[in-house]
């Protein structure tokens, strides 16, 4: 793997992509708007007063929360809940970037001249994979951040403590660019058996499937957040499947496959 | 030098090249000329290291296919079928591009994006996205990438497609001054009239090559040469038809439109004897030429032949 030519195929991507306002847009706006519903109700319990019967129904959810008065309780234990769909973001975004990039390639017929010189698949691959997933994480990143400092200045600093709790630290440093790593593998995998982006987006759409049910199981478990030990497992589960994709992925693009079937 | 030994490339039961061996020498422009589906591209392919062979053996710059693809592509240009260019990148980003791709840094890949841009006359449209390019130019722009790196083996399938009859002009000037380097060109082509005025000699393809030879060459490939005599005076040419079938080194001859259309097989040799004797029978001649077949009934004959002799391959095998 000789990096200037990772560099260059990444460089070329990462121009390709800025000039992509559209796609810019695919990248930013799900993340804002996962973080923006959370953050509404946060502000909504801000504003409004909880009713005492309202206070009833989540008490199960604000006991998670002893040490913090109801209303802030409230506030934490929705601001956590929430944050399972931060993993959607690098599970959407990449699988979308990736299947324009090899769709792109091939509807404009320009994957030919690059395999007719000297880069290897595996750095061509390896280039498009990093330019892929980086926009992904730094979204994520930068939204977890804003999401952050947004819901604690809205609430209590106390708020800004709790989201950047060791769990989601270490799932953001670990299981966010590994699933950002799946996603694009996958989206790889998927466009070379199409020849249209959306249909590539499609199938590759049921990515997501996991990870909304791991959020949505959350959400109705009564459990504020992940523990550590979930978010560990999760990482594992995420590496064995990037292990599977590799293999496949390895296996669909030697240079006479790429040639010969996706022209 | 390109040395090619019975190469061949099967994709699962179809061959789609077989036994392919020809040598293109270092300064020579070979041009591969073939119907669609004659294997041309595929050929291309398997040469520049894309693509393994089924068969065969192929030394390119003296290296041998299969064993060093990675130096084989690094000493090779080629110029795809369609430009296939990064449509959202500059002109000069889409060549910076490939430059790097192909070991050029800094200064050296600065000086050969200009360079090439000032040779296909971009160098004001550099740095517009070529997305908004037409077809010449995107050309233009895939025939700079191909040369960029400045390689020793040149494939260029249908260079001038897409080109103005003068941009076309350019780029054949500028393959000539390639050749005239030193480099080896194959140049694919649908294009007899390209092939024609281009290639220093060209393979008739399908499958495998069916003939190889020099424009020239080519056009005789029957043996014969028709020479038109054109006659006035009171006797009809068709007078000098009997005369003319006694003749040992006249293959055949007809009238036509006040002329005498002779086969021969060494026009240089026959002409001078053939115009004595007709003059010494009264024939009053003003004008004698050489009519020699095209290369497009040439080709057109070639494709037919290797398609009739498939047809009949073809019904063999289902009768057995």
């Amino acid at each position: 793997m000789r990096p200037g030519y990772v560099w260059a195929v990444l460089t070329k991507e990462a121009r390709d992509l800025f000039s992509n306002r559209l796609l810019l847009g695919a990248v930013a706006l799900p993340a804002l708007i996962f973080a923006s519903i959370p953050t509404g109700i946060v502000a909504f319990i801000e504003v409004n007063e909880l009713a005492p019967g309202q206070m009833g129904q989540i008490e199960q959810y604000i006991g998670q929360f002893p040490d913090l008065p109801p209303k802030l309780a409230a506030q934490g234990f929705i601001v956590l809940n929430f944050m399972a769909y931060f993993l959607l973001i690098p599970a959407m975004v990449p699988m979308a970037i990736a299947t324009q990039s090899v769709i792109g390639e091939k509807t404009a017929r320009s994957l030919e001249p690059q395999l007719a010189t000297p880069i290897e698949i595996g750095e061509l691959l390896v280039g498009k994979a990093i330019a892929s997933a980086t926009p992904a994480v730094v979204a994520t990143w930068a939204v977890f951040l804003l999401y952050g400092l947004v819901n604690g200045a809205i609430a209590e600093p106390v708020l800004t403590r709790l989201i950047f709790n060791d769990v989601w630290r270490v799932a953001m440093i670990t299981l966010v660019p590994l699933i950002c790593l799946l996603s694009v593998l996958l989206g790889i995998i998927v466009s070379s058996r199409v020849s249209d982006a959306r249909t590539a987006q499609q199938i590759g759409g049921f990515v997501v499937i996991p990870v909304i049910g791991v959020a949505i199981a959350g959400f109705f478990s009564g459990q504020a957040s992940f523990t550590m030990d979930q978010i560990l497992i999760g990482n594992l589960v995420v590496a064995a499947l990037i292990g599977l994709a590799l293999v496949i992925g390895n296996w669909i693009f030697d240079r006479e496959a790429i040639l010969t079937r996706l022209g | 030098m390109i040395e090619v030994q019975g190469l061949g490339k099967r994709f699962g039961p179809l061959a789609a090249v077989h036994d392919l061996s020809f040598v293109v020498g270092d300064g020579e422009i070979f041009g591969l000329l073939g119907p669609n589906g004659a294997g041309k591209t595929t050929s291309v392919r398997m040469l520049a290291g894309l693509i393994a062979a089924s068969s065969g053996s192929a030394r390119i710059n003296g290296h041998e296919l299969g064993r060093a693809s990675q130096r084989i592509r690094a000493a090779t240009g080629i110029l795809t079928e369609s430009p296939g260019l990064h449509e959202r990148l500059t002109a000069r980003q889409n060549l910076a591009y490939y430059g790097r791709l192909y070991g050029l840094r800094g200064r050296q890949l600065r000086v050969a994006v200009d360079r090439y841009l000032r040779v296909v006359g971009l160098a004001d449209a550099a740095d517009r996205r070529v997305g908004g390019f037409s077809k010449g130019m995107r050309q233009k722009v895939a025939i700079a990438r191909a040369l960029l790196h400045e390689p020793e083996v040149i494939y260029l399938d249908e260079p001038t497609s897409g080109l103005d009859p003068s941009a076309a002009k350019t780029v054949r000037d500028f393959v000539a001054t390639l050749r005239d380097a030193g480099r080896s060109i194959i140049v694919c082509t649908h294009n007899l009239d390209e092939a024609e005025r281009l290639c220093d000699r060209i393979g008739i393809m399908r499958g495998t090559l069916l003939e190889v030879d020099t424009p020239a060459r080519l056009r005789r490939r029957n043996g014969t040469a028709t020479v038109r005599v054109e006659l006035v005076g009171a006797r009809q040419p068709g007078s000098f038809l009997d005369l003319l079938a006694a003749l040992p080194y006249v293959e055949a001859a007809r009238a036509q439109d006040g002329a005498l259309l002779v086969e021969v097989r060494d026009p240089r040799g026959d002409n001078p004897e053939l115009v004595r004797t007709l003059v010494e029978a009264g024939a009053r001649i003003v004008g004698l030429h050489e009519e020699a077949a095209t290369l497009e009934q040439v080709y057109l004959d070639l494709v037919g032949e290797a398609g009739a002799r498939d047809a009949d391959a073809a019904r063999i095998g289902e009768v057995a």
